[in-house]
């Protein structure tokens, strides 16, 4: 168990020592006073559990692979955006683009996210506890988007296959998108994902699997077809 | 990339603090641009006066200026306190006047001088350079008052200079103050528009319009409350906007959500700030920070 105080540090010598721990054989790192600093705990390539106490500021946990990130308070644009695998956690709420462009492993957020979560996803799995921005989803390719409140306008627009998931309402949908019925397997995706990631105070707040609405894209804007000019026309 | 900020004390248990808190948020985003950095802080009611912040044209003796534009002032009303710091001519004037009068005199006494801000409460003070700059110009952090705003600026469309930088007054609307961070892509559509109005524009900038826009919109009778509401059907492109009034601050955000801007109330203030690090680094404590969303906007009265 190690500590890593922010005060008096670059982000550089912050994350330096993070992974100086992490190469002395300490995986349980503690980072204080973040202050909302940028860039905290990126690229990590090993599996160890940083522990930001306090709030985050751009790019948290960005370009990872293996690690955990774990935030308490909240984290600002970009929440591991690009991460291979891994896992980052923000007890608060996260900012514009959280899970931006993530290819796998896990972003969970216990609060809402404000714009664009989920954009371009690759992979993985983007989890918001709370509500959910304008463009949730945008050109989502794969992985999982779950949407525990309440969904932005143009949600889950011009998709590829990200399978996205909103327990609340949804203020409006994006070009070509589908609502389709849950299978049962999606039910059991749902409360699986939701008893793994979320603490039982947050979760028992939360709609079960059943209760979810399910989005896909209508595949309508993949490849461009004369018949779909009216459609091609509005979303673009 | 601009950095804007906003602070309401609600308890004024900390009074004295506001300029100081101000500055050092602006001083946590002056990486986001450093080309020029101002505030708009709200003191004390000066005996109902008004308090008129004049920028003298930099090539002319400000002695000199400052003595004819006092002279224009005071056929207008009693002139009272009047100070120079830097390139600022600052002074009191009774309330009873009318305001686009005075402006008129003011500016027209002196070729290229501007009225920079005009208010009971509202002080704005702005100038090429960094936040740390302001402060060793001016001593902001000293400023004692109820809420406040601030800039700083990373130019992408207009030249660098006083004038350009922000925040920028309503001009001819007392107390009303605007930092935005963004574009206005109407901007030259609505311009054209006021301008055939007989509207006068100071500046190139294109966040000009907002001021302009917000002080059409009050003088119309219209709440901040109709005036942001009406800016999503009114102005294109992006704008996340700290707003205040002699009573007011407020902030909201385009409906693309292009540029951030964050909020956290508390008991004891609000704060409003492009990025957390800015709210963090100038209030401690125990409280939580959420992005705005979308359209959102807020409004604080002090």
């Amino acid at each position: 168990m190690a500590e890593v105080t922010c005060e008096g540090r670059s982000i550089r010598e912050i994350n330096v020592a993070i992974k100086s721990h992490i190469r002395g054989g300490d995986n349980e790192i503690t980072v204080r006073n973040p202050g909302g600093r940028h860039n905290l705990g990126v690229a990590i390539l090993e599996p160890a559990h940083v522990t930001i106490e306090g709030s985050a500021g751009y790019y948290c946990g960005a370009l990872a692979d293996g690690s955990t990130v774990e935030v308490t308070g909240s984290a600002g644009w970009g929440l591991a955006e690009s991460m291979l695998n891994g896992t980052a956690i923000v007890h608060g709420s996260a900012g514009n683009g959280a899970g931006a462009a993530i290819r796998g492993g896990a972003v969970i957020v216990y609060g809402d996210a404000a714009a664009r979560a989920g954009v371009s996803m690759k992979g993985g799995l983007v989890l918001i506890g709370g509500d959910c921005g304008y463009m949730a989803g945008f050109m989502g390719q794969k992985g999982a988007l779950i949407v525990c409140g309440d969904a932005g306008d143009a949600f889950a627009d011009s998709m590829y296959a990200t399978v996205c998931y909103v327990g609340g309402k949804i203020a409006g949908l994006g070009n070509d998108t589908v609502i389709e019925a849950l299978s049962s397997a999606d039910v059991e995706f749902l409360d699986a994902t939701l008893e793994r990631y979320l603490p039982f105070e947050i979760r028992k707040t939360k709609p079960s699997g059943k209760n979810f609405k399910k989005i896909v894209s209508g595949r309508r804007l993949w490849n461009f077809n004369q018949r779909d000019r009216k459609i091609w026309q509005e979303a673009l | 990339m601009c950095g804007i900020v906003g602070y309401l004390d609600k308890t004024r248990s900390n009074a004295g603090a506001l300029g100081h808190t101000v500055l050092d948020m602006l001083n946590a985003l002056s990486c986001r641009g450093p080309d020029s950095a101002g505030v708009a802080l709200y003191g004390d009611t000066r005996d109902g006066k008004l308090v008129v912040r004049v920028a003298l044209a930099s090539r002319n003796d400000f002695d000199a200026s400052a003595a004819k534009i006092l002279a224009a002032a005071g056929r207008f009303g009693a002139v009272s306190d009047s100070s120079i710091t830097d390139c600022y001519l600052r002074f009191q004037i009774g309330a009873e006047v009318c305001v686009q009068p005075l402006i008129d005199a003011v500016e027209s006494a002196e070729p290229g001088t501007e009225v920079v801000s005009l208010g009971r409460h509202l002080e704005i003070v702005k100038q090429v350079g960094s936040p740390e700059n302001l402060e060793a110009t001016y001593h902001v952090s000293g400023f004692q008052g109820t809420h406040g705003l601030g800039h700083t600026r990373l130019s992408t469309e207009s030249r660098v200079d006083l004038s350009h930088s922000q925040p920028f007054w309503g001009h001819g609307y007392p107390d009303l103050a605007v930092a935005h961070n963004g574009h206005i892509t109407n901007y030259h559509q609505l311009r054209r528009r006021y301008e055939q109005r007989g509207i006068r524009f100071y500046t190139e900038n294109d966040s000009e319009i907002i001021s302009i826009y917000l002080a059409i919109q009050l003088r119309a009778g219209h709440t901040l409350e109709e005036a942001f509401e009406s800016m999503h059907r009114d102005l294109d492109g992006s704008f996340s906007c700290v707003v205040a009034t002699d009573s007011q601050i407020g902030f909201v955000k385009d409906q693309f959500a292009l540029k951030p801007l964050l909020f956290t109330e508390t008991s004891d203030f609000v704060a409003i700030a492009t990025e957390e690090v800015a709210i963090r680094s100038a209030v401690s404590g125990n409280y939580a920070v959420r992005e705005a969303q979308a359209k959102e906007s807020r409004i604080w009265r002090k």
